[in-house]
């Protein structure tokens, strides 16, 4: 299972960091939130795997999986969220402003004088 | 019970948050808020700045909850610094948008005020995990910040500054949960000491967390090559923005020293200095990167901006080589540059307003107006960040090569410290002798902006500091020296966090509550 | 404190007092200058008597110590002398300027750098400690850039300045590291320190370098070749401050340097061969050089370089009596360079042209500028009865007994008879071009120069003939003094006069003089000196393409690295992140833990396979963008069944949650975006970027993979054991959340909060068609109209109970918050920009807003109870009907995350959905600046 949970894990952030590097802004941002879910898993297993004892203190039982971990990824999904949230309006503007959904602003096919760069 | 660490977080969110609430109210009641709110933070950083010295670091436990397991503020020399020069350049910042900037976006204070919260908790914060949460607040607010006014270059210039800063982020939440995964806590002062002791098949994977870590940092800090967004957002950032941002890398350096001389800080022997391989090289090609940068810029944000990135080599070099009085040094020459970067912004934005079309570009333009004032304060600023005498430069200069001259990296960075200040030395004559002295036309034919009292005073609040930082300069060494040893040696801040005893505060985890 | 007085008061008072006095007109400035300089200069007096009995002031006051930066000076006959000729000239000059100066400039700024470079100069000469003579020396470099740029409008003045600086600046950096590396060997920046540890410091191996990077100083500084320049260039400055900086004073920096290191470094073989051999190059080659320069300062300029090298050569040399000659010429030549400078200042402002071309026969309308011109140029020609004569002379003698200097033995006289020649051809036709031959075609008719603006000039000259004729009686003395400051008592018995008998020097002196005039004749008769052009690979040529060349490399380099690609900067950021994560496994290498993992369920498989598909899938598909979302919110409900799977229903709850809003953000804004990406990657970058994808993958999941397989210690235990006594709670995540970990909600709202904000910013005034993929509002039917107003009551009741029971069950604040706003989105969609949200639109900030607050405030609460910020209180309340309802004061706190989270999701989706309407933030679409 543990070796299971792991390569998915490479296998989504391998993915990830290839749409990060696409040249349009979608794909990109795309690429960004799957990264973070990705790292959320990372911090999931860090506390080890454990089926069925969630960390809700009760009577019976006296196992549980570790909770901090838990908290740590609720935390960051939802800062994930936020995050992805704000880049995704910022590109919907980035297009609207220069007309184009390249990540540079301009279509590569304009040529660039230097000063569009630095 | 003292209050006065959470001060500097609650007051600026409340703060904030109120100003959200009565986002309608006219912009006067906000300028009011953010000022008065400065104020206020910079007498409490004061007030940590004088506590902090003489006794042990101050330590604050959120929730009552005791650490390793809550979260704890903690302020010793070193945050009480950093504390201050927030502050300052706040209450700096404040007054200088307050006379129009702030108009021309939305939510500028607000986001101004949540940035500091940000900046302060990231600097008082002893939990790892916290530090994220406050990279990511002080993160969202200066994104919005740059983003105000909105614009092609600033749009452009945010989304890859926010690309890949929130790709660091992702990197940072693997590198904290492995730590803890390995060494099963988040307190940096815990950390500390298991890191000291982890078992001898753990190391690998806790120096690659540290130097993760170091990366994460390093791209706050703008250390090459993980430095590429800074240009282009430093530049096309509102004037105010950019002279806060002064601060900003200063965060990232911050964390790699605390990361350097706390989290792998004790030299336990298993765990050798993290950063040794790594940092030096980096941080001086940063520097002369930087400073060929500024040399070829074409306008004075962009040239103010490489500067920035500059200090930033300069320092991290300077810790890179480890020992009290480097450290020192460099303590001294992050104060100094922090100042110096707002001086250079505020300077780039006055003259470039009173240019008209042709703001702050490199090229012959018409006459300014107050063309003296603005040509000292330029003057003031292009002779302290080149390091030229008595200014606090040379002063930083001189520390910085006077504590690295031992040892094999002498060579190097010495070599590279003296060529990168005859380049940036010629990279401000240039600039100052084409936009001050190379005039075309005798007056633009547009009324250009007169200068704003508010600004007047901020501008002075920070020549005044320059300036004190050599008036002073005798006092403050004493103060870096002993922030200094406080952070070489790192176990009565780690006892002052964690208390005396700490045994069975880890329990081997088997998934059932031990008891 | 004497001392520091007559350093300050040319600054302090002067400087201020000009710029006060400036609107005052000429003359005011003019004394307001004057008066602090000559109070300096009679305090500087009154120490004479002193001094020449051969006594000398050292005075410290500690600085900071730690940087062995004091603040202390010392006076002896080497400071003295200099001391005496920059306030000396400099009262001279101030009194030229007021009647050199055209009534358009800004008399009050000149006279203020020329008050901040005096202090500067004083300064130098009279430091004590080495930091802080750099001190000063760095200011007057400053203070020359500025003086020398006092034309702004002037290209070459610009120029020249900035050349300027960057050699004299840059060579002070050197000259910093120089001094450093000797301060760290002695141990103190204190001179007489340095002196004392004479030997140790000589010895150590780091001298050679300190040795060569002062030399590098001094010579930029003395104008040495090659590094000479700089000077030549400096001529655009106004001639007062040619006069005073650049033959009187600034230029003698560096040659006083090395004077007054002389007890440190003389005798030293490589300083020795250094300076001879740089010194008499540069004289050579400069007096060469001046013989065909045009301009009346070039002229000058170039005489002024051959007569520092001159200097430089003198000192290099390990013979007492060379010393005193070398002291005895700066003299010398301040005085007669300071008048010829004047002289040309006046022929300047009263014909309008230096040019020696157009120029001639002056004497007729000029004779008193003509007298003290040919007075002076003599003096630099060094015929007898001027003072200039007696330390050529002197040199002449030191130029013959060159002992161990094997080359240079052989050479040093020829050289030195030349350089001679050639200085007494230029000193010639300075006089002859300027005042007897015919004018050629002067701009207009010169006139008479003001009384005044001849006084200083002429006060120069008096001194050249009274040096020149009684020595002994005049400045002998002084000589005397700082001679032996510089070489110790080491002085024989020697005499300064006239007539030392026939000797071999004389016989020398006589060549030169004959040799001169004849290079002259034949320059202006066989070779039309006239119609000479400058050679066109001079230095300054050089250097200015140099200048510009590096800096549009510099700016090329920038551009392409700096290139502004995004893919670029990611590739190499992620580069390196792979680079650091992997170094400790390339130094340690990777160990797998021990730890037996668990068995694979078949419900695993089903969900990893689905995973693996989901991910691939995106990344073959994610050109066609919707499918790609779709398998985004595929992967994102993986995650939370495996979150689920592994007992963490929270995560499991929040992650489906999110995944629906998020998916719905990612399509509203693909709705405003294209809907498919265009095939442009190139094959050599798909490569290198599925590299990367494959190691960092890989890179993540042997991390993951690693610390799976290990036993675990960690601080979990305690929060499972204080959840319920301490925190009031069951759900141990919630009360880690809200209690525990507080402080990170609170600040992860904030964060949320901001991100709604910044999207609304973003999106503000942008005028948009409505998302093709929502259900255009008029267009979707009744029905789901109906079901969403219906769904909206059970949703909000389902968020309460999540809310309540959040603390003990799974659920809480943010999934609550979620919730509602899903349920409202729907309602949203159904309805189409439903006019309450389109009122409350913007208020949704005042939401967030009063979330942040609540949660503060309820943080606050503890305060209030003297505990802590967010310390939490907790209680039982008996609600009728439901029973027992655990209470804890972080239900409030949950509470502000509820309104927070409702608020950010709300603002977000309809900043993204709102349509058509010309919104009045529409202009804040412009940039501004």
């Amino acid at each position: 299972m543990e070796l299971m949970v792991s390569l998915g894990l490479g296998a989504v952030t391998a993915c990830a960091v290839y749409l990060l590097l696409r040249a349009r802004t979608f794909p990109m941002v795309l690429g960004l939130s799957l990264l973070s879910s990705a790292a959320n898993v990372f911090i999931f297993s860090m506390g080890r795997l454990r089926s069925g004892i969630p960390p809700i203190v009760n009577s019976e039982t006296t196992g549980y999986a570790d909770p901090l971990p838990q908290a740590l990824v609720l935390t960051a999904i939802v800062i994930g969220f936020g995050m992805t949230g704000f880049i995704m309006a910022l590109a919907v503007r980035a297009r609207y402003q220069t007309g184009s959904d390249h990540v540079d602003g301009m279509e590569p096919a304009a040529n660039r004088t230097p000063a569009d760069e630095s | 019970m003292n209050h006065l660490l959470a001060v500097p977080i609650i007051l600026p969110a409340v703060m904030a948050a109120l100003l959200l609430i009565l986002h309608r109210a006219p912009i006067a009641a906000a300028r009011v808020v953010s000022v008065g709110a400065t104020g206020c933070l910079l007498g409490v950083a004061f007030a940590i700045f004088a506590q902090a010295g003489p006794s042990a670091p101050l330590v604050y436990a959120l929730g009552n909850w005791p650490a390793p397991f809550g979260i704890v503020l903690v302020a010793d020399r070193l945050s009480a610094l950093m504390l201050t020069l927030t502050a300052l350049l706040g209450l700096v910042v404040a007054l200088y948008a307050a006379q129009g900037w702030d108009a021309k976006g939305r939510f500028f204070h607000p986001l101004f005020l949540f940035q500091l919260m940000g900046l302060n908790g990231a600097f008082l914060t002893g939990d790892l995990f916290n530090l994220f949460v406050f990279f990511e607040v002080l993160l969202i607010a200066s994104y919005c910040l740059t983003l105000q006014g909105l614009g092609r270059e600033r749009l452009r210039a945010t989304l890859h500054y926010a690309a890949l800063n929130i790709a660091a982020s992702s990197v940072f939440l693997i590198a904290v949960s492995l730590l803890y995964g390995v060494t099963g806590t988040l307190n940096m002062a815990h950390l500390a000491e298991r890191i000291a002791r982890v078992p001898a098949e753990d190391i690998a994977l806790v120096r690659a967390a540290g130097l993760l870590l170091l990366g994460v940092f390093g791209v706050k800090a703008a250390l090459f090559p993980l430095h590429f967004w800074l240009p282009a957002a430093y530049s096309s950032a509102p004037a105010p923005v950019a002279a806060l941002f002064s601060i900003m890398t200063k965060i990232g350096i911050y964390a790699i020293i605390r990361l350097k001389t706390l989290v792998y800080g004790i030299d336990a022997g298993a765990v050798m200095d993290l950063t040794t391989p790594w940092l030096l090289p980096c941080a001086l090609v940063t520097l002369s990167f930087a400073t060929i940068g500024a040399f070829g810029a074409d306008r004075l944000a962009i040239m103010a901006a490489y500067l920035t990135m500059a200090s930033t080599g300069t320092i991290l070099s300077t810790v890179a080589l480890g020992g009290a009085a480097a450290l020192s040094a460099a303590l001294y020459y992050l104060a100094h540059s922090t100042v110096v970067i707002a001086v250079l912004f505020l300077s780039a934005d006055l003259i470039g307003r009173s240019r008209g079309d042709m703001g702050d570009a490199l090229h012959p333009g018409p006459q300014i107006r107050h063309a003296g004032w603005l040509g000292l304060a330029f003057l003031f600023g292009g002779a302290t960040v080149a390091g030229l005498p008595p200014l606090s430069g040379f002063l930083g200069k001189v520390l910085v090569l006077q504590s690295t001259q031992e040892g094999s990296a002498a060579a190097p960075m010495w070599t590279v410290v003296l060529v990168t200040s005859v380049l940036t030395l010629i990279a401000c004559t240039r600039a100052g002798s084409i936009v001050l002295w190379n005039v075309t036309e005798p007056l633009p034919g547009r009324p250009a902006h007169p200068l704003r009292r508010g600004e007047l005073i901020a501008f002075t609040i920070l020549v005044a500091c320059s300036l004190m930082l050599v008036v002073f300069a005798a006092p403050l060494l004493r103060y870096f020296d002993e922030t200094a040893a406080d952070l070489i040696s790192p176990t009565p801040y780690i006892d002052a966090v964690l208390g005396s005893s700490r045994d069975g505060v880890i329990k081997p985890y088997a998934g059932v509550s031990g008891d | 404190m004497t001392l520091l007085i007559i350093i300050l008061l040319p600054f302090f008072a002067g400087a201020a007092g000009t710029l006060m006095a400036q609107r005052r007109g000429f003359s005011a400035a003019a004394w307001a200058a004057a008066v602090p300089t000559a109070a300096s200069l009679a305090l500087l007096a009154g120490e004479v008597p002193e001094i020449l009995t051969g006594e000398h002031i050292i005075v410290s006051w500690p600085w900071l110590p730690s940087v062995g930066l004091n603040l202390s000076l010392r006076l002896d006959g080497l400071s003295l002398l200099f001391g005496l000729l920059i306030l000396g000239i400099g009262l001279l000059v101030i009194l030229y300027t007021r009647y050199y100066l055209s009534p358009e400039d800004r008399i009050g700024r000149l006279y203020a750098l020329l008050m901040l470079f005096t202090t500067a100069m004083l300064g130098i000469v009279f430091s004590e400690n080495a930091l802080l003579l750099l001190m000063f020396w760095e200011l007057t470099s400053l203070s020359s850039f500025l003086l020398i740029g006092f034309w702004t409008h002037s290209p070459l003045a610009r120029q020249g300045a900035r050349m300027a600086f960057a050699v004299t600046g840059g060579g002070g950096l050197a000259l910093l590291g120089g001094l450093l590396l000797i301060g760290n060997i002695a141990g103190s920046f204190e001179l007489s320190a340095w002196f004392a540890a004479r030997d140790a410091i000589r010895n150590h191996p780091q001298f050679n370098i300190a040795l060569a990077l002062i030399l590098l100083g001094a010579f930029t500084k003395s104008a040495q070749f090659p590094f000479h320049f700089w000077l030549p260039a400096a001529m655009a400055a106004p001639t007062p401050v040619s006069a005073f900086l650049h033959s009187a004073t600034m230029v003698k920096a560096g040659v006083f340097l090395l004077a007054r290191l002389y007890p440190l470094l003389g005798g030293n073989l490589v300083f020795e061969y250094v300076t001879t051999t740089v010194g008499l190059t540069t004289m050579v080659f400069g007096a060469y050089v001046a013989m065909f320069r045009h301009d009346l300062k070039g002229l000058l300029a170039y005489s002024t370089i051959s007569h520092l090298g001159l200097i430089m050569f003198l000192l290099g040399l390990d013979t007492p009596m060379s010393s005193l000659a070398a002291v005895f010429h700066v003299g010398n030549h301040a005085t007669f360079k300071a008048s010829l400078f004047m002289a040309a200042g006046i022929i300047d402002h009263e014909c309008g042209t230096r040019d020696m071309r157009r120029l001639g026969g002056l004497w007729r309308q000029m004779p008193q500028t003509a007298a003290l011109a040919i007075v002076a140029a003599s003096a630099m020609a060094g015929v007898p009865l001027f003072n200039g004569f007696l330390s050529k002379e002197m040199f002449f003698a030191e130029a013959l007994d060159l002992h161990g200097i094997p080359l240079l033995e052989s050479i040093a006289p020829a050289a030195v008879t030349l350089g001679s020649m050639f200085s007494v051809a230029y000193s010639v036709r300075f006089i002859h071009d300027v005042f007897f031959d015919q004018p050629h075609d002067l701009p207009h008719q010169p006139h008479k120069p003001p009384r005044y603006m001849k006084i200083p000039a002429e006060v120069l000259a008096v001194v050249c003939i009274a040096v020149g004729v009684l020595p002994s009686y005049t400045v002998a003395p002084l000589v005397d003094v700082a001679a032996r400051a510089v070489v110790g008592d080491s002085l024989p018995f020697y005499r300064i006069a006239l007539w030392h008998g026939f000797s071999l020097p004389m016989v020398m002196s006589i060549v030169a003089l004959a040799g001169g005039s004849g290079i002259y004749w034949l320059l202006r008769n066989r070779y039309d000196v006239h119609l000479h052009v400058p050679a066109r690979y001079t230095g300054r040529l050089l250097f200015q393409h140099a200048y510009d060349g590096s800096v549009a490399l510099a700016g090329r380099c920038m551009n392409r690295l700096q290139n502004g690609s995004l893919q670029r900067y990611l590739a190499l950021s992620i580069a390196a992140f792979i680079g650091l994560g992997a170094w400790p496994f390339i130094q340690h290498g990777f160990q797998t833990g021990r730890l037996a993992p668990m068995p694979v369920g078949p419900l695993g498989l089903v969900v990893w396979g689905i995973a693996m598909i989901g991910a691939l899938g995106m990344v073959w598909s994610h050109r066609t963008r919707v499918v790609a979302v779709i398998l985004a919110g595929v992967v994102g409900l993986v995650a939370s069944i495996t979150f689920a799977y592994f007992s963490a229903p929270d995560l499991s709850l929040t992650q489906l949650a999110v995944e629906v809003v998020t998916t719905v953000v990612l399509l509203m804004a693909l709705a405003r975006l294209p809907q498919a990406t265009p095939r442009e990657s190139t094959t050599h970058r798909i490569v290198r970027d599925a590299a990367l994808a494959v190691i960092a993958g890989a890179g993540v999941a042997l991390l993951s993979w690693a610390v799976l397989t290990r036993e675990q210690d960690s601080i979990a235990w305690y929060f499972l054991e204080n959840s319920v006594p301490g925190g009031g709670g069951h759900n141990v995540v919630n009360v880690l959340l809200v209690d525990f970990r507080g402080f990170d909600t609170f600040g992860e709202i904030i964060v949320l909060g901001m991100a709604a904000i910044g999207v609304w910013l973003v999106l503000a005034g942008m005028r948009v068609e409505w998302p093709a993929i929502l259900p255009k509002p008029e267009a979707n039917g009744i029905m789901f109209a109906a079901a969403a107003r219906l769904l909206l009551p059970f949703a909000l009741l389902v968020a309460v109970s999540m809310f309540l029971r959040g603390h003990d069950l799974p659920g809480g604040g943010f999934l609550a918050g979620l919730i509602v706003s899903l349920a409202l989105l729907m309602q949203y969609m159904g309805e189409g920009l439903h006019p309450i949200l389109t009122r409350v639109r913007i208020d949704f900030l005042v939401l967030i807003g009063a979330g942040v607050l609540l949660a503060g405030l309820t943080g606050l609460a503890g305060m209030m109870a003297g505990r802590p910020f967010l310390t939490s209180a907790n209680g039982d309340l008996h609600i009728p009907f439901l029973g027992d309802l655990p209470l804890a004061s972080a239900v409030a706190f949950d509470l502000g995350v509820f309104m927070a989270v409702l608020g950010t999701a709300l603002l977000t989706l309809t900043a993204l959905g709102q349509a058509r309407r010309k919104s009045p933030e529409a202009e804040e679409g412009r940039p501004w600046n």
